[in-house]
């Protein structure tokens, strides 16, 4: 069965699980399924015409074989007879020194079809009435007929000139059967032979031509969703960024404003009376402060939607990432831990795909966590330009079966509604781009753990 | 036309530090206003323009120490306002401060020769830092 699993083509059990955009929805095992039909239809059907024509050109020539063998016999059989002078005696002595059997039931009957030698088949000589003579209408000839024990048989007749006699060679039918057989045997196994090898070879190639169309077709709906999921990113980029910069300027007046209070506050003694004021618009003035951060990040992540190569400090895109993240995590009461004792030095690389790397990442293993679970973090620097950077938490983990698929694109575990299922494609593939490599170990409610390489381009040590 | 560089009288004296001619640019009045009062404050001599094609043209007529523009305005914006000013007067001290930034703006900016680049909202302890900074560099270069 597992064997049988694995000869499954990928296409068979294939569902769109990107349904709601139908135009790409192709039934590929309806498909495969006419494609083999329709071939092999067209396929076998001249082969079974074929092997009819010659079904029926063995089975006249045999027959006409076995006739010509039976006539030569039995011509052969009454010229000899009637050379002699007493027909009768000699035709008797023909039939006794014959070996009369099964095979080969040699016999004499008169007009009347009475029995004038033992026959195999009909008996006793004087039995009269036996045979039905009546078959017998020409000088000589082949009847079928039928035995008073009920065997079918064949006779060939020769009416002894210038006598009544008529001389029969009868054999069974099962004789002729017999020697069909062979040849029809043949016929059937090569036939079967035949449409084996047919069918073998339409199945394969159906099976790998639509393979090959179902795995375009993927890789085109693959190719079609991430540049949705881009384009998606990128307007949520826009937005961002429009709205941060609407926020910065009325920010801007009611920090101005503040500050003009307090240092009206300061220049002048009416208000030194009350003491509670300069704090007051102290509180003001931090609360912007606060809002400019928060601008400030929405500008930094958006600007990173369009790539651009620039020296990164790799601890302070994960701190980034992790500030953004920040609120979620105190909702889950989630404890992260960062270490990144190691000096990493600036690297060239693109500082918008770490971003989004890191924030996938972290977002996954957010979601695969309870209340309270633990995130760690770790930045090393394993070789000189090889950087390895751990996230693992001890979340609901990854099943065996699942660990191979999750790299894959439309895979998700989250229910369908909540993931596009395309996060941890995306970030393999950002990860492909800037040289990494991702690996992943999992064991079932113990955790997850990913591990990234990402090379460190030479040369750039102080790019900054 | 000629616009003066008002200082408000609290402190009679002068500052030696602090620059007396600074030319504010924005269209964001309410903004531009309260911070010309603060520079005031803080014994600095400052003017308001609300567009870029007066900015050039007082520019012209009566040439500030440092300029502090936005980069966001209607008809003229602050790079072309930055690109003119370093071209025709390039001892004007340029800072550009505006809610709108991306990295490629700064980039742009102090590639032009612009001072400083700053964003919004900015804390006036270090606009005014920036500004004396500014200040020396000019009475150095002279």
């Amino acid at each position: 069965m597992k064997r049988l699993k694995k000869l499954k083509p990928a296409f068979w059990d294939h569902r769109d699980i990107a349904g709601s955009h139908s135009h790409t929805t192709f039934n590929f095992r309806r498909k495969w399924k006419l494609l083999v039909l329709f071939t092999s239809f067209m396929a076998l059907l001249p082969l079974f015409v074929m092997t009819l024509v010659d079904f029926s050109l063995t089975r006249r020539i045999i027959e006409d074989e076995v006739e010509s063998s039976m006539s030569k016999i039995l011509s052969s059989a009454a010229a000899s007879i009637s050379f002699s002078k007493d027909l009768k005696k000699s035709a008797l002595d023909y039939i006794v020194h014959s070996d009369a059997g099964e095979d080969n039931d040699i016999f004499v009957v008169n007009e009347d079809g009475a029995l004038l030698t033992p026959s195999f088949y009909y008996g006793r000589p004087g039995t009269s009435d036996i045979f039905n003579v009546n078959l017998f209408n020409e000088n000589s000839g082949i009847e079928e007929d039928v035995t008073p024990k009920g065997k079918p048989v064949i006779a060939g007749y020769a009416r002894i000139p210038d006598t009544s006699l008529i001389f029969v060679l009868v054999k069974s039918k099962k004789w002729l059967t017999d020697l069909w057989l062979k040849p029809r045997l043949k016929l059937v196994w090569y036939l079967a032979v035949s449409i084996v090898l047919i069918l073998l070879s339409i199945m394969g190639t159906a099976t790998y031509l639509v393979g090959r169309i179902h795995s375009t077709d993927r890789k085109r709906t693959e190719a079609l969703r991430h540049a949705e999921y881009a384009k998606k990113l990128a307007s949520i980029g826009r937005l961002a960024s429009g709205v941060a910069h609407e926020i910065n300027n009325p920010l801007a007046i009611i920090n101005q404003k503040t500050g003009l209070i307090l240092d009206l506050f300061t220049l002048r003694e009416d208000f030194s009376s009350d003491d509670r004021l300069i704090p007051l618009a102290n509180d003001v003035l931090d609360a912007v402060t606060r809002c400019g951060g928060i601008t400030r990040r929405l500008l930094d992540f958006a600007r990173h939607m369009e790539p651009s190569i620039e020296p990164v400090d790799i601890g302070e895109v994960v701190g980034q990432v992790l500030a953004f993240l920040k609120k979620d995590a105190e909702r889950q009461s989630i404890t992260i831990s960062v270490d990144n004792q190691d000096v990493i030095p600036d690297f060239e690389c693109d500082k918008g795909s770490l971003q989004q790397i890191f924030l996938n990442l972290i977002e996954n293993a957010f979601a695969a966590m309870e209340d309270g679970g633990q995130l760690t973090i770790s930045i090393k620097l394993k070789e000189k330009d090889k950087l390895t950077i751990t996230v693992s938490d001890n979340g609901s983990g990854i099943s065996i079966e699942d660990i191979d698929k999750i790299f894959e694109p439309f895979y998700s575990s989250k229910d369908d509604h909540w993931g596009t299922g395309l996060g941890l494609s995306i970030t393999y593939g950002l990860i492909k781009e800037i040289g990494g490599d991702i690996m992943v170990k999992s064991s079932l409610g113990k955790g997850t753990r990913f591990t990234l390489t990402i090379p460190i381009t030479a040369g750039t040590d102080n790019g900054r | 036309m000629k616009q003066v560089y008002q200082k408000l009288d609290v402190s009679k004296k002068s500052s030696v530090e602090m620059p007396s001619k600074v030319l504010l640019v924005d269209d964001e009045k309410e903004f531009v206003l309260t911070l010309s009062e603060r520079l005031q404050i803080r014994d600095m001599g400052t003017a308001i323009v609300y567009d870029g094609k007066s900015a050039l043209d007082l520019v012209r007529n009566d040439a500030p120490e440092v300029m502090i523009i936005d980069l966001k305005m209607p008809g003229i914006d602050g790079m072309e306002i930055l690109k003119e000013v370093k071209q025709s007067r390039s001892e004007i001290e340029v800072i550009v401060l505006t809610g709108h930034g991306s990295g490629q703006d700064r980039k742009k900016c102090m590639d032009m020769g612009a001072f400083a680049y700053m964003q919004k909202p900015v804390n006036i302890n270090i606009l005014s830092e920036t500004l004396k900074k500014a200040h020396e560099k000019i009475k150095t270069g002279k």
